[in-house]
């Protein structure tokens, strides 16, 4: 094994795991970008998401092998998921932060975070605080490249954060839906006086981020099985790669979390950063960029209106 | 002679409480020695201490119900430590100097036990704790024993067997950073290089963590034989479902952890050809049913693994008091000693019961190779003098 391919292994480990961190991150991001509110039960959506993939995909399944049924049970459970997720998240925002949207900014981010423990431990109460396995709906057997090995569902993740990042750029800058997000983000009363339900925009906004969520959970999931807390930790570092990539941006999340998933492993591995002290790269990252260039690496400076 | 204080004591086990009383009144003509437990008997972990003591007690009154030593009842003296050092020092003051015990049950935990131990050592009190399983307890000195099982030994037995039986000559390890983890990775690492082995790459992780590829390239591009991987379920089984997507065709070998058949859950086909080190299948003999009825008629609760251990140091105490008062006619502390360290396939609730040379109780650990999902059980093992022993 020559050095050389191992560096190249690092790089992919980095990048897939970057994946899964921007996966997450453009759900983040697309929330704030409209409503400059940072939703941070976004993470326990996401594991809510994934719980409701494993059951409904478990169901279908049954003990069928591997083959086109799995992959069609795992599409029609990641839908029903998705509209899960999408319900959860605009009952939320309805219950938890509708009633606070004229209190002070500080007010529905504490909600949010009790939002999240009511999930997390909700699912604990319920499912139990052990991991669940997901099973693979595909073969994913490595693919070996000049000695760099890549998974299908490490490939997937890429991609489905990919197609995720353009969807969401198309749907935002060219439908009239996208136009009415748009100018709700920037003023919510014009919007109003325009003849845009803002309530509804900001209800679609919700459903959108959390069935985004749900496609990460259970893509997540695959890989990092499902638990009550799937999403804490894993959420955390999303937003940390939301905010270096410039959050409400929705290419720089992307670009945040492929940075942020490379940085990581490049730290441990070739810097030699102790193993654990690997969680503090992404919030050392976090405050670097803070300091240095607080809007994020793509973010556009936004000067204060008078 | 020894076997047939054994049987003795096998029968004073199954006997009932009712005879107590009679016991007891008769006993009293003749001052008899004393003997001391301690643990924590109040506080947060009062728990151990209390169930513990209570085993001891029953021994005691089931050995004094049977006649005690030829007529002579024994007293036995509790003294709590509160799981504390400090209280724990004051106890043995008490319980060696004022008491003047001949030999002490306890200490319950491992902190107070590295105190007390020296102290014994210095009095000259033989000491068995049936609870404190870090492995440099019995280093203390020769007047240190237990019944419980040292946590050195499952690493001695990995890293002997992974050597001598499997043959591996290097190792890569991967372990989180806790005690239990790190205990393991260090006691194998000993035993593996003391048999000529040597481990080549050890990489970290914690508990919890769901992504260890960057440590997986590494130690595949290290190319050890085999690795190792003591941790608990959730973490070993991203480990082996990761290391396959990484490609990697090196045998993993494992601790106890695997035990736990969850791992089958959660790895799957993953966990095919393991080969792991954990707890020996031992049979449950009717003489370990019996002194779990008789506890749980006594106090109300059922006892613990520990208590199940101080049952068995007090016992063997006991029979070897009844030993040396029979062949010197007096109750000396170095003689108690000698006489428990002598001891040889002393039968009881849990097994023979037999000391190594520092102390320690001989116990063993088996072998399980996983096939499919499935762990086949390859035999018990334990090491004796830095020999790996297969148990018939």
């Amino acid at each position: 094994m020559g050095s050389v391919s191992e560096f190249f292994q690092h790089l992919m480990n980095g990048l897939t795991l970057g994946g899964i961190y921007a996966l997450i991150a453009l759900g983040y991001t697309m929330v704030y970008g409209i409503l400059k509110f940072i939703n941070f039960a976004h993470g326990d959506i996401l594991m809510v998401g994934a719980y409701i993939g494993l059951f409904v995909f478990d169901g279908l399944r049954g003990d069928a092998p591997l083959g086109v049924w799995t992959f069609t049970a795992f599409l029609i459970a990641m839908l029903v998921s998705m509209a899960g997720c999408g319900v959860l998240g605009m009952v939320i925002e309805r219950v938890a932060y509708k009633p606070l949207r004229k209190a002070t900014r500080l007010a529905p981010l504490l909600s949010a975070i009790g939002v999240s423990f009511i999930l997390s431990n909700s699912a604990a109460w319920m499912f139990g605080t052990q991991s669940r396995k997901l099973a693979y709906p595909f073969h994913n057997d490595s693919i070996v490249v000049g000695g760099v090995v890549i998974t299908p569902h490490q490939i997937l993740i890429l991609a489905v954060s990919f197609i995720m990042m353009i969807v969401l750029k198309l749907f935002i800058d060219n439908t009239r839906m996208g136009k009415a997000m748009r100018a709700t983000s920037l003023d919510q009363d014009t919007a109003r006086l325009m003849g845009i339900d803002v309530n509804q925009v900001i209800s679609l906004t919700f459903a959108i981020g959390s069935a985004l969520a749900a496609v990460g959970g259970m893509l997540i999931a695959l890989d990092f099985k499902v638990y009550p807390t799937m999403g804490t930790m894993t959420g955390l570092k999303a937003f940390v790669a939301a905010v270096v990539g410039g959050i409400g941006n929705i290419t720089g999340a992307m670009v945040g979390g492929i940075l942020l998933g490379i940085l990581e492993t490049f730290g441990v591995a070739i810097f030699g950063i102790p193993q654990g002290l690997k969680d503090t790269i992404a919030f050392g990252i976090l405050i670097i960029i803070l300091l240095v260039k607080p809007e994020g690496l793509l973010g556009k400076a936004e000067k204060e209106k008078v | 002679m020894k076997k047939s204080i054994a049987l003795l004591l096998v029968i004073a086990l199954l006997s009932s409480a009712a005879v107590f009383a009679g016991g007891e009144k008769e006993g009293a003509k003749v001052a008899g020695p004393k003997i001391g437990f301690m643990g924590p008997m109040t506080g947060d972990n009062a728990n151990y201490g209390v169930l513990c003591s209570q085993a001891v007690k029953l021994a005691v009154d089931q050995f004094n119900a049977k006649g005690g030593i030829d007529g002579i009842p024994v007293t036995l003296i509790i003294e709590d430590s509160e799981g504390n050092v400090e209280k724990g020092l004051s106890a043995i003051e008490k319980l060696s100097s004022s008491d003047k015990i001949v030999g002490l049950i306890g200490p319950v935990f491992t902190g107070v036990s590295f105190a007390v131990g020296e102290r014994c050592q210095n009095e000259g009190l033989v000491m068995i704790s049936p609870s404190a399983t870090h492995k440099d307890i019995t280093a203390i000195g020769d007047y240190v024993f237990r019944t419980v099982v040292s946590d050195g030994l499952q690493g001695e037995v990995a890293g002997r067997y992974f050597s001598e039986v499997l043959g591996y000559k290097t190792m890569g390890v991967l372990y989180a950073k806790n005690d239990y983890s790190q205990g393991l990775y260090e006691g194998m690492t000993a035993s593996f290089e003391g048999a000529g082995g040597k481990v080549i790459i050890a990489e970290t992780c914690q508990v919890g963590d769901k992504d260890f590829k960057t440590q997986l390239t590494k130690i595949r591009a290290a190319n050890p034989d085999a690795i190792y991987i003591p941790n608990y379920t959730a973490e070993m089984a991203q480990i082996l479902e990761q290391a396959s997507q990484l490609g990697i065709t090196i045998p993993f070998v494992s601790c106890d952890g695997f035990s736990n058949p969850d791992i089958y859950n959660l790895a799957g086909d993953f966990t095919d050809g393991v080969v792991y080190v954990g707890p020996a299948q031992v049979a449950e003999s009717d003489a370990y049913k019996q002194f779990v009825a008789d506890y749980t008629k006594s106090f109300g609760v059922g006892p613990d693994s520990f208590a199940t251990n101080a049952y068995d140091g007090t016992n063997l105490m006991l029979a070897a008091l009844t030993k040396i008062y029979r062949e010197t006619g007096k109750f000396d502390r170095k003689t108690l000693r000698d006489a428990i360290a002598a001891t040889k396939d002393y039968p009881g609730v849990t097994g023979l019961v037999n000391f190594a040379e520092n102390g320690d109780l001989i116990a063993y650990q088996g072998i399980y190779k996983v096939e499919g999902t499935t762990p086949r059980y390859l035999g018990a093992y334990t090491v004796v003098g830095g020999k790996l022993t297969k148990v018939e």
